[in-house]
Order: structure tokens, then C-alpha cells, then sequence
């Protein structure tokens, strides 16, 4: 700490931007060296079995990051005597020579753990430098290294997964089939199935290009956006409501997922789709002056497009009651902000650190704060999304809305004039005192009229004009000439609304906030600060150790606007250790179900360390040095052999690495929930692909609509063609996740998800064989093959299969098939029969 | 994929590299427990811990009942109706209510002392009192949410904002099932609930133990009743060709155990077509059953289906059962959530569970369950001893506001000691003063009835190990209650 503190003001001197982080770690390896090395070992071992117990603040007041505090000891006096370990608590507890088992509850140290602990006190305990030099060491903090592939002839992902394969004695598994990649490809790029004439198309091409034309040929298509945005809407935990119970509709949030659909598309380079994302208001600021016209000139566009992908900030979950407290709103909005870049652009579990220090990642709860701070400066604004011209004529048309709030009020006052007659013919029914009891204001009863006003007030609950429990609605009657006049405004109201336009072209971006809160220190997530405050910035052990202020050059501490740009720059700077690793990591888990890391969104040091660390390393710099382009990494990754190898088995390999840790195989992969729903709707003809727009909030029967809180805010489309569209332009409610999708993994959109949970449980064959979508795809379907394949059951099973499946069906599968038409007069009638047969067969759903 | 057994979850993935993992992951000996549900029945029966209880049925109140109407008695609050808390009392938040505004009410309820242990109980629950010996009441529970989400996330999550597992799906990550034709976990509602299907949700444990919801009217469980476009004997032959075309497809895949997994659920599917339904159905309870639980009353109809399903669920086997009272329906409803006329509000719906829930005690002390089933009756939070200040700003005289300061819940059954009553609020029942039980000491005390030891019981996620008790737990009741 104290010699890379050193170094670091030199560099400074020499006024560098290079951030001190290299610097830090340059100078942090002598340290690390010249601590001898049992203690580092020791520390290790420190830090993995007690530290999650015993940190700073530890149970019992034991703390074990660092020799004083060892020294010092807890509740049970010293942990530690220097050279004696006999004597010291450490070693007794962990050896079972001591009444006190530890780690409590836990499996006990190995024999190898407790000897190097042992032999380490022995030597005196010898600490070495301070904390941060095992920091700078710590594998993502470091900047990645492009490391030279160890074969120059092969695709360099192979040359590095080939070299690890053989170094572990693994035997690769050959090339797949060409039908299998067809599928494979389709399946990873659209999240749909090939067709069966794209499937004839790829395996009777012959020529020795096919499989990279494949891969752009779907990398062109709309479809793949659908399938890696929704990707990213995981990451960031897309939702269309704010969830809780009053779960406020975000009427802006599809443009955000519109944005990443189409940025997918487009290729956008990531740092780009980063910097839009973190700082695009601040980067791309834009007054949309006239110029004569209507039309937004087309950089002007683009600028506005930046500025909606700060969306990705104002659509997270909205704890509507916490309002009550315009602080506590402020508080839970910056904590989810602040965990979200953590996880999606850091891949840190920064949110550990709001209530302290993280137990293990270098993350200080006031490094947490100082990440609030770079976000408390903004706050979520509607903007206007058109050109002035039509901003300014949306107003000519407003006296339209007018004549319908005219309508409704006149309806509403024939409502009150029924209303008030019903409450005097109750009223009738009791003796005057009673009525007189109501009639006065509740704070200036007696406590006989408040006995007497009670009868009343039972009375008017049960008649449905109170809020009652048992959900009782009021029963109006009008008189002839009320129901008429009612009709007629009604009809009127009707055709008012149709001509009205109710609200103009918006989108929920994020903006300046009038005032520049001040973000103190809370203790323990309370969120009444301390009166500490903080400046904004980094965590400190990413920016060398030192505290770093995300201040634009030249600019105050106060500077509102530029923090965000401090952060996106920060975050994009090509030193930066982890924002190139975690995506081209996300793209890796992409394609193979699971990461070279496999915890995409913990890459500290509870997460899971790169299989292939040289890999991850060569494709973070490599997709750096060439423009942070998404899609020339899917060319790249795909084109290995390793990415089409077969999926089977191999029990020599299965004996080492069984779960396939080092990519011997192809993962085997279920589709996600979104992707089994389009395939179906893609294979039974129904599929609408129609593009972005408002959320689609689709039917739901009766049985799944229980449970739901507001069944008022479920507006059904009415259009059925809507209901077919893929799934990612489906309406996510954050307090009621559609049933269909969430039986299927559906993340939760409560906060980041780094990768689905792939479980297999009874309420998915029983939507799979029994759900009225189901029901209705496999009647589709059943219709489809009726017309597609002339010539009754085997044509149909033939028909079947290869739309499904992507083959022809065996002999023998036939044969079972074929069971399914026996005994019927009509061998149509078992067509829906057959259709939901091969809709549910684990082919279908698992991906070789 | 085949890298584990039962998959990959969102966040923490792939931590679980392996079972082996998992078990040293989950902790030692508990551990064992916890994956038994992956494993298989075996290890489940050689590791069952010591609890008494072996099934949980946890009586939810919607909206927050009051204690000091029903559970905790006050005399000094009615001498001092009508007047300002003295300022003694301290001050609090509350969701609507400044209370040095409005004044105090006392209880218009009458209070007895009830059974051989002279337990107080108020006239709002005469059936439940009648078990006043079976009932251990706990008169200090609080935590701090104090609007209907938080509170309810609090007592069935043991965290006051949404995401973390609920008890039912830690008591089943735990203990696993004990009927493979039968979710583990169950929920009945009469309405949706404020916090949602979060309540009943797994969090971030896998998505198996999260409550499933068996639905008053239609199919009992969503997607149980069988497609209409198949009678039972053609579902029976789509289902044999399925597994047959599954088999011959894994036949090549032999290492994959979830394709294995995936062909097997199509069976428990089938069978639980079957089983939900027998369940649901009350067909085969006599008169005599039916009339303990209320089943002839308009009144007492529908809570009592619930308990009496519910003690069919714990007699085949089901681990945790939830019953929600004062759901919405439909309407405006507002379940136990008496800010207006709160004694009217209570009157209603205290009839509507008093003598199911006394007819499911008495039930399952006949059939010898009492003793295995851990019965536990509660709600969002408790109310305050003074007025509502929710309407027109000037109060309303006939109401009461949240409470989660100092409150009351019962626990009954599965081992549990009755006829006691543990902590006490201060003389107007705000706040809990002695021998105060968080939440989490709660929670505590239910898993340790169990036999299981909260501070055991954990799961990794998001760089840490989480506990259903977080850091909390320390006055676990379970050596005074047994």
C-alpha cells in the first residue's frame, strides 16, 4: 500500500492520464514477492474459511484480515501467538483440539490447510505489505493481457482450448453433423428453429464456406437482436411495470428494449452501447432545433437514440410506497442503480456494500456511496422524442381532450345524482337521529352518535357505497331519462376519445435533477445518513487504492453533469480490467450455456475464476482492438471447432472433467422460456415477427389470472394477431411474470440476472401438455400439417418431424407415432394429437 | 447441458459445480439435509433431525390483525381512551398516522381468562380460545415495516424488500418432501395478496421450492386438469409414445440426467392430475369433520375448506402450508386492514376464521397430528393503540394504523408447550418492551421446531451465504416452548 501510493503521485507528476491502476500493480507485485510465501498462503486461507464470519465487525469480535487484529483477538482473547502454535486459539479451533470447532458448522479444514496454517505460526505469522497489493493481484482487477495463442494455424479460441484439453489428457469430440449446426445456429442467433428448407439449404451446400455464410446470413437477420437483446434486458433487468403492489406502468420502457434490440442489430460497438447507456444525455446533449421541417435530421436521431439508452436506468423496480419519503424513494432508486452497473458493467456484486464493506470483494460501503453520488446529480425526465413542430402541434389538438373530460364529468354527475338518491332511500329506513349522527363530521360525534351514525354506516358498506370487505360494488339505477341521456354521452365520449390524442411522443430518459443531492454515509442501509458526505467516484481498489473524484478535467467536485461521463469513460478506458472480460464473457456463456467464468455477474472473489484465463484475457483485448464489434466475436467464437464439436458423451473424457469444464463437448442446452415459446408459435405457422412498439399484453384464462392484484391493469390487445408476436415484445409485469414464462425460468426482473436457471419440475409438463397455449399451437399445427403434407399419417409424421426436428422421422419412430391414428375412423381427428407430441419430446426442447 | 443436476440459478451459477459441492457448499450435516431433495429419499431418512414438528401450517391475516383486540391485553389503554399517548410512550413512524395527533382507543373487546393456564384471550376468537392451553402466544414480535408489503415480506421472508426466499421454500429446501406426488410447499389464498406470489416465492433458491397455489375455484393447481382436446385414454397413449420416442432419444445421451429428469416429470404430471384433485376434493370428509371446520356456515365456509384441506395436505405428507385470510376479492377489499371501523372490520373477519381454524386444531389433536404439525397464526404487523389518521387529517375514531412495533402471533402444536405467554408490549401494546422476538427470532423458532438449526440452514448466492434469519435469530424460543 504504502510503495503504491508512492509510485502512484509519481505518476501523477509526470501527468499522465494512464490511470494509477496499472501503476498500482506494477508496483504492488515486488510487494507481493517480498512477502515470504507461506503468508500469503496463510492469508488465503484466512480469507476463504473465516473471513465470511470473521471480518471486520467479525462475530464473537474476531477479525482475520490482518495481524493486529488476530493478535488482538475476540470475545475469546487472542487468536494468535507468534510463534507458538500450540498456544494459539487459531490453530486449536481448526485442528479439534479445542472445544470450539471452526469453521462452526462447517466441513473442517484439510489436513494440507491446517499444516500451512500451523507451520505459518510457527514462523512468526508474517503478514507482508498491506492489503491492496493482493488486490492489484486478484486475476480480473488486473488488465487483461493478449497473450500469444499457443498455434498461430488454428482459430485462436481453439489453439488456446486445445492446448488446455491436452494438457488435462481430453480427447475433443468431432464436428457435428450438419443438420445438428443448422439447428444449433438458428437456435443461438434467432432463438428459433430453422425452417425445414433452410435446414436442406445448409446440408446440401457443399462448399467450404457454408458455415461462416450460415453464420452471417443470421447475423444479418432482425431475429438476432430479439435473441441477444433479450440477453441484455436480463442483465439489466428489463421490466414494463415497477413492480410491488401498485406496480406503476413505465410507458416509455419498450423504447429502451427497442434500443438494444436494434443496437444489437446494428452492431453498435459495445463501448459505445456502454457510453449510451451510462452517460447518453450528457454525451450527446441535443436541443432538436427546427430547421424548416418535421423531419429530425439523422445525426440528430442518433443523438436522441443515445439518450434513450439511459432508459436502462429508469425501469427498474419502483418500491411505489417507499415514496412516502421522497429520501427513502432517492435511496432505493441509487441502490439500484448502483447495483446494476456494478453487476452488468463490472460484473461485481457491488450491492453487498451498501450496508458495509464487502466481506470479499475490495469494495468499501463507502466506495458504494461514492457510486451513488456519481448517479445522485440525475434523475429520470420525459423528454419529447419528436420534433418541436409536433410537440407544439400536439397542443392545437388538446381542447379535444377537454370535450372528453367534459363528457366523463357529465357522465359522472348522473352516477352522483343516482348515488345520492340511493344513500336517502337507505337513509329513509332509520330514525332521524341516526341520519342527523351521519350527517356530522366524523372528529365532532359523540360517542352516542358515533353508535348511532354506525348503524347507518353498516348499512351504506353493505349497499356497496363504502369500501367494504367483502369487495361489495354499488347497484345504480337510473331513471329512464338518466339512462338515455347516460347512452348518448357515452356514445359521444366514445367518439371524442377516438379523435383525441392523449399523449405525446416521450421517452423516459435520464436527465439533470434540479437540485444536486448530497450523498451522505447510511448506516446498515438505513437510509437517514450519517451527515458523512461523500464526493463521487470509484471503488478506490480499481482506481489504484486511491480515491479518485469522477470529475471531468477541469471541472469542480460539484460538477452535475460529467459524472456519468467520468464513469462511462472510466468504464470504457481500454486500462479498464473488467468491462471488455465481463462482456466478451457474456457472449462466451451465450453461446455455451456457461461462461469461462461461470458466474457472469461475480467475477470477484466468491465468483467462480476462468477456466481459460489466457482465452478470456485474448478475447477481452482482441474485441477491444477491433472496434468493440459483438458480432465479429460471434464469427470468430462460432467458427472454432470448438463450438461444433457433438454433444454426446465420452466416458474417458467424463471420467476427468465430467462436467465439461474445458470444453471437450458442446453444451446441451434447453431453450430458454422465450425461445420455446416462439419456436412453437414458429413451427405450428402462427409466429407474427412484426418489430418493437408498446409491450403486447396478451390473453390469459381465467385460472391464470388469479392471483392477480389489479386484474384492471391486464388491458388484453385486442388485435389476436398481437398475441403471436415473439415474446420479447411481451408485456413484463414485475408483479405478475406471465405463467407460461416463469414456469420456464423467466428471470424475475428484480435485479440482474447473469444467467438463467435451467430446472426441470412437474408444472412444466403439465403447461406443456394441458395450457390452453398449448392446446391451441397444437390444434395450429395439426392444421398445418394437414395442409402442408398430403397422404394422411405417415406424410403427417414426416411433415411433423422435420418441422420440429429438423430430420425424418426413424422407421421406428414412425411406428410409435403411428399409435397415436390407431382406432380412429378420422385420422385427422389425431392430428392436434400428433402435434403435441412432437411439440413436447425432449428433441424439441434440448439443443445438441 | 449435464454439468449439474438439478440446473443453473440465476446469479449464483454454477457455484454448484457438482453435488459434492453442494454439500460442502450447504454446510456440514445440515447439508446433507438440504440436498437430500437432489439426491434422492435416502439421505433424507437417515438425516432427519430431532424436531418434533414435521409439517408447518402458517395462518396468514391479511392486512394486520390487532393484538390488543385479540391476543394482548391492555387495561391501561382503556382508562386512557380517548386521551393523547402520555408522552412516556415515545414516538414512531406510521404509514399514515402522526400519533401526537390523534388520541388513543381502547379495546371495545372483552378479554377472559382462558383454559387451566388462565391465558387471556379476547371475545374476538371464543373457538380458538378454547385451545388457549394448546397456544403459546408470542406478545413481543415486532420488525419495521410498517406498510403491507414490507410487513408481509418481513414475516414470510424475513427481509422487508422482495427477492429473498420465503420460510415455506427454506423449510422445504431443508427438509425436502415427503409425498413425490404432491408439491412440498402449498398456498391457499381467498384473493390476491398485497406482496404478491414474492410471499410465497423461492427467492433465489431453486425455483422447486417456491409455494405452489392450490386455487379455490377451477383446476386446483394451474394446467392440472387435462387438455380438453384429449380424453384420459389418449393422454395415456400420447404419454406412453412421449416417454418411448424420450427414451430412445437419451438412449444416446445416457450421461445427461436431465433429460432423465424432464421424461420422469412427465409421470409425477400425470399422477398429479390425479392426486391434486383427491386432494382438492372433500368428497370422502364426514358431516361430523365438516361441521367442526364451519363448512355448513356461509360465514365460516371457505376458511374452513382451506383447513380442512390443509390438514389433508400435512396427513399426506405436505411439508408447509400457507392460508391467507382477507385476500382481496375482487372489490375493495381490505382483509384485516381495519383503518376505519376497525372493531366492525375485525368482527367480520375474525368470525370468518375463529372456528375453522379451532375445528383444524381440535382436528388434528383427534388424529394425533398436533404434535407433527407446527401451527402458527399471524399476519403483516399489529395496530396502534391509537386512532387512524388516515382520513380527512383529523382522524378516524373508529380505526387503528400498522403496528409492527410490538405485536402478536400464536404458535400451536408441532411440540410446542401451550397455555404460555412469551415477551410483552408496553402498557398501550406499541411497542414490544420485554423479552422483545424479531422476525427472525421467529423464523428461528419455527425451522429449530423442525429441527433445524437456523443458523445452519443457508444458501450461496451473489457472493455470500444467506440465511432465511440474515444475522438475527439470537432469542431462538424453542427450549422455552418445548
Amino acid at each position: 500500500m504504502t510503495s503504491g501510493l508512492k509510485s502512484g503521485k509519481t505518476i501523477e507528476a509526470v501527468g499522465k492520464r494512464l490511470l494509477p491502476l496499472v501503476l498500482a500493480i506494477a508496483a504492488g507485485a515486488p510487494i507481493a514477492w517480498s512477502a515470504p510465501p507461506d503468508a500469503s498462503a496463510a492469508r488465503a486461507i484466512l480469507e476463504r474459511r473465516c473471513q465470511a464470519c470473521h471480518g471486520p465487525q467479525g462475530m464473537s469480535g474476531l477479525d482475520v484480515t490482518s495481524r493486529e487484529a488476530l493478535l488482538a483477538g475476540g470475545k475469546r482473547g487472542p487468536s494468535l501467538v507468534a510463534g507458538d502454535p500450540d498456544a494459539s486459539l487459531l490453530i486449536q479451533v481448526i485442528s479439534g483440539r479445542h472445544e470450539l470447532r471452526m469453521p462452526m458448522g462447517r466441513e473442517a479444514l484439510p489436513p494440507d490447510e491446517v499444516r500451512t496454517l500451523t507451520d505459518w505460526v510457527r514462523q512468526g505469522a508474517p503478514w507482508g505489505g498491506g492489503a491492496a497489493e493482493s488486490e492489484a493481484l486478484w486475476w480480473s482487477f488486473r488488465p487483461p493481457v493478449k497473450a500469444e495463442p499457443p498455434d498461430a494455424s488454428k482459430n485462436p479460441v481453439d489453439a488456446f482450448i486445445d492446448a488446455t484439453l491436452e494438457s488435462k489428457g481430453l480427447t475433443p469430440l468431432p464436428r457435428a453433423d450438419k443438420r445438428t449446426l443448422v439447428r444449433r445456429a438458428y437456435f443461438d442467433l434467432h432463438g428459433l428453429p430453422p425452417t425445414p428448407e433452410q435446414v436442406d439449404a445448409f446440408v446440401q451446400d457443399d462448399s467450404p464456406d457454408a458455415w461462416p455464410r450460415l453464420i452471417d446470413e443470421l447475423l444479418a437477420s432482425p431475429r438476432y437482436g430479439e435473441r441477444w437483446g433479450r440477453h441484455w434486458l436480463d442483465v439489466v433487468r428489463y421490466a414494463d411495470t415497477g413492480g410491488f403492489e401498485t406496480d406503476i406502468y413505465f410507458p416509455n420502457a419498450w423504447r429502451y428494449r427497442d434500443y438494444v434490440i436494434e443496437s444489437f442489430n446494428d452492431d453498435k460497438p459495445y463501448d459505445r452501447f456502454v457510453r449510451e447507456q451510462i452517460a447518453g444525455d450528457e454525451l450527446w446533449p441535443d436541443d432538436l432545433e427546427a430547421r424548416g421541417s418535421y423531419d429530425i435530421p439523422a445525426e440528430k436521431k442518433e443523438h436522441l437514440e443515445a439518450r434513450i439508452g439511459t432508459g436502462m436506468y429508469t425501469i427498474g423496480p419502483i418500491y411505489h410506497e417507499a415514496a412516502l419519503d421522497g429520501r427513502q424513494l432517492r435511496y432505493e432508486w441509487l441502490t439500484d442503480v448502483v447495483d446494476t452497473t456494478g453487476l452488468a458493467f463490472l460484473g461485481l456484486t457491488v450491492g453487498c456494500s451498501r450496508c458495509h464493506d464487502h466481506k470479499f470483494d475490495p469494495i468499501t460501503q463507502r466506495d458504494y456511496h461514492r457510486m451513488m453520488a456519481l448517479f445522485a446529480g440525475s434523475e429520470p425526465h420525459e423528454e419529447p422524442v419528436s420534433h418541436p413542430m409536433s410537440q407544439l402541434g400536439f397542443y392545437s389538438g388538446y381542447p379535444k381532450i377537454l370535450q372528453v373530460e367534459e363528457l366523463k364529468a357529465a357522465v359522472r354527475r348522473i352516477d352522483a345524482g343516482a348515488r345520492q338518491r340511493l344513500v336517502r332511500t337507505i337513509e329513509a329506513r332509520f330514525p332521524e337521529e341516526v341520519v342527523a349522527a351521519h350527517r356530522k363530521p366524523v372528529h365532532e360525534r359523540s360517542e352516542a352518535e358515533i353508535a348511532l351514525a354506525a348503524r347507518l354506516e353498516t348499512a351504506l358498506t353493505e349497499a356497496g357505497l363504502k369500501e367494504n370487505a367483502a369487495g361489495k360494488e354499488v347497484d345504480l339505477s337510473y331513471t329512464p331519462d338518466e339512462r338515455r341521456e347516460r347512452e348518448s354521452l357515452l356514445r359521444r365520449l366514445g367518439d371524442a376519445a377516438l379523435g383525441a390524442r392523449f399523449e405525446p411522443d416521450t421517452a423516459t430518459v435520464l436527465g439533470r435533477a434540479p437540485v444536486d443531492y448530497a450523498v451522505e454515509m447510511t448506516s446498515r442501509g438505513d437510509f437517514h445518513g450519517t451527515g458523512e458526505t461523500v464526493v463521487a467516484g470509484f471503488p478506490k481498489a480499481l482506481t489504484g487504492g486511491e480515491e479518485r473524484p469522477a470529475t471531468p478535467p477541469g471541472a469542480g467536485e460539484r460538477f452535475i453533469l460529467g459524472r456519468r461521463t467520468a464513469l462511462a469513460d472510466w468504464l470504457t478506458s481500454p486500462e479498464h480490467p473488467l468491462t471488455a472480460r465481463v462482456l466478451a464473457n457474456r457472449l462466451w456463456q451465450g453461446h455455451f450455456g456457461r461462461g469461462l467464468a461461470a458466474t457472469a455477474n461475480d467475477f470477484g472473489k466468491q465468483g467462480d475464476p476462468p477456466t481459460h484465463p489466457e482465452l478470456l484475457d485474448w478475447l477481452a483485448v482482441d474485441l477491444r482492438e477491433h472496434g468493440w464489434r459483438v458480432k465479429r466475436m460471434h464469427r470468430l467464437i462460432m467458427t472454432s471447432r470448438a463450438y461444433q464439436r457433438q454433444s454426446g458423451p465420452h466416458e474417458g473424457n467424463a471420467a476427468i472433467d465430467a462436467d465439461n469444464r474445458f470444453l471437450w463437448r458442446m453444451n446441451r442446452q434447453r431453450l430458454e422460456a422465450e425461445a420455446l415459446r416462439d419456436s412453437v408459435l414458429a413451427v405450428s405457422g402462427s409466429l407474427n415477427l412484426k418489430m418493437g412498439g408498446r409491450p403486447v399484453i396478451p390473453p390469459l384464462t381465467a385460472d391464470e389470472m388469479q392471483g392477480m392484484w389489479s386484474p384492471d391493469q391486464w388491458p388484453v390487445a385486442l388485435d389476436p394477431r398481437e398475441h403471436d408476436r415473439r415474446s420479447v415484445y411481451l408485456y413484463v409485469k414485475r408483479s405478475f411474470p406471465l405463467p407460461m414464462l416463469t414456469t420456464f425460468d423467466a428471470p424475475d426482473s428484480s435485479q440482474s440476472c447473469s444467467r438463467r436457471d435451467v430446472t426441470t419440475v412437474a408444472p412444466q409438463a403439465l403447461a406443456m401438455l394441458n395450457s390452453e397455449l398449448m392446446t391451441e399451437q397444437a390444434r395450429r399445427l395439426g392444421e398445418r400439417l394437414r395442409e402442408d403434407a398430403a397422404g394422411g399419417p405417415d406424410a403427417w409424421i414426416r411433415r411433423a418431424w422435420r418441422l420440429t426436428l429438423g430430420r425424418a422421422p426413424s422407421e421406428d419412430e414412425t411406428a410409435v407415432a403411428m399409435r397415436l391414428f390407431a382406432g380412429s375412423s378420422d385420422p385427422g381427428e389425431a392430428l392436434p394429437q400428433l402435434a403435441l407430441l412432437v411439440l413436447n419430446l425432449n428433441e424439441f426442447l434440448y439443443v445438441d | 447441458m449435464s454439468t449439474n443436476v438439478t440446473g443453473q440459478f440465476c446469479g449464483r451459477d454454477a457455484r454448484l459445480a457438482s453435488r459434492r459441492d453442494f454439500l460442502a457448499r450447504a454446510g456440514l450435516g445440515f447439508g446433507m439435509l438440504a440436498a437430500a431433495d437432489l439426491l434422492g429419499r435416502e439421505a433424507r431418512a437417515a438425516e432427519r433431525p430431532a424436531g418434533k414438528a414435521k409439517s408447518v401450517i402458517f395462518l396468514f391475516m391479511h392486512g394486520g390483525p390487532s393484538h390488543i383486540d385479540s391476543f394482548d391485553p391492555k387495561p391501561l389503554l382503556n382508562q386512557l381512551d380517548g386521551k393523547p399517548a402520555p408522552a412516556s410512550f415515545g414516538k414512531a413512524d406510521f404509514q399514515f398516522t402522526k400519533m401526537d395527533e390523534v388520541p388513543l382507543l381502547g379495546s371495545p373487546r372483552t378479554f377472559r381468562r382462558r383454559g387451566q393456564s388462565g391465558l387471556e384471550i379476547s371475545d374476538l376468537f371464543e373457538n380458538v380460545a378454547a385451545h388457549a392451553d394448546d397456544l403459546a402466544v408470542i406478545r413481543s414480535l415486532h420488525h419495521d415495516g410498517f406498510t403491507h408489503v414490507t410487513g408481509q415480506n418481513w414475516m414470510n421472508t424475513g427481509w422487508a424488500r422482495v427477492g429473498r426466499p420465503s420460510v415455506g421454500s427454506w423449510v422445504t429446501y431443508g427438509l425436502g418432501t415427503e409425498n413425490d406426488n404432491l408439491p412440498a410447499f402449498m398456498v391457499m389464498l381467498d384473493g390476491p395478496i398485497k406482496a404478491g406470489s414474492p410471499a410465497y416465492g423461492a427467492g433465489f433458491l431453486p425455483a422447486k421450492f417456491q409455494g405452489t397455489v392450490l386455487r379455490g375455484e377451477g383446476p386446483p393447481i394451474l394446467n392440472v386438469e387435462r387438455t380438453p382436446m384429449l380424453d384420459e385414454g389418449e393422454q395415456r397413449r400420447l404419454l406412453d409414445s412421449l416417454g418411448e420416442l424420450n427414451r430412445r432419444h437419451f438412449a444416446a445421451r445416457t450421461d445427461d440426467s436431465e433429460l432423465a429428469a424432464r421424461i420422469a416429470s412427465y409421470e409425477l404430471a400425470f399422477r398429479m392430475q390425479t392426486s391434486v384433485p383427491e386432494l382438492a376434493a372433500l368428497d370422502g370428509e364426514s358431516e361430523a369433520t365438516k361441521k367442526l371446520y364451519g363448512l355448513e356456515e356461509p360465514a365460516t365456509h371457505d376458511f374452513g375448506v382451506q383447513c380442512l384441506r390443509a390438514r389433508r395436505m400435512v396427513e399426506r405428507g405436505v411439508r408447509f402450508v400457507q392460508i391467507y385470510s382477507g385476500g382481496r376479492k375482487g372489490g375493495a377489499g381490505t382483509g384485516w386492514d381495519g383503518h376505519n371501523q376497525i372493531n366492525e372490520n375485525h368482527e367480520v373477519m375474525a368470525r370468518s376464521v375463529d372456528k375453522p381454524i379451532a375445528g383444524l386444531l381440535a382436528d388434528l389433536k383427534s388424529r394425533g397430528l398436533l404434535d407433527s404439525t407446527l401451527v402458527v397464526w399471524g399476519g403483516d404487523f399489529g395496530r396502534t393503540p391509537f386512532t387512524d389518521g388516515a382520513e380527512s387529517g383529523s382522524g378516524n375514531r373508529n380505526g387503528r394504523d400498522h403496528n409492527p412495533y410490538g405485536f402478536s402471533v400464536w404458535l400451536a402444536g408441532g411440540g410446542v408447550r401451550g397455555g404460555q405467554a412469551i415477551g410483552a408490549t408496553d402498557e398501550i401494546g406499541l411497542r414490544a418492551v420485554e423479552d422483545k422476538v424479531h422476525v427472525h427470532d421467529l423464523h428461528a423458532t419455527m425451522l429449530g421446531l423442525l429441527g433445524i438449526d437456523h443458523s445452519q440452514l443457508t444458501y450461496f448466492f451473489q457472493g455470500r451465504d444467506f440465511r432465511l434469519t440474515d444475522v438475527g435469530g439470537q432469542n431462538n424460543l424453542v427450549e422455552r416452548l418445548t
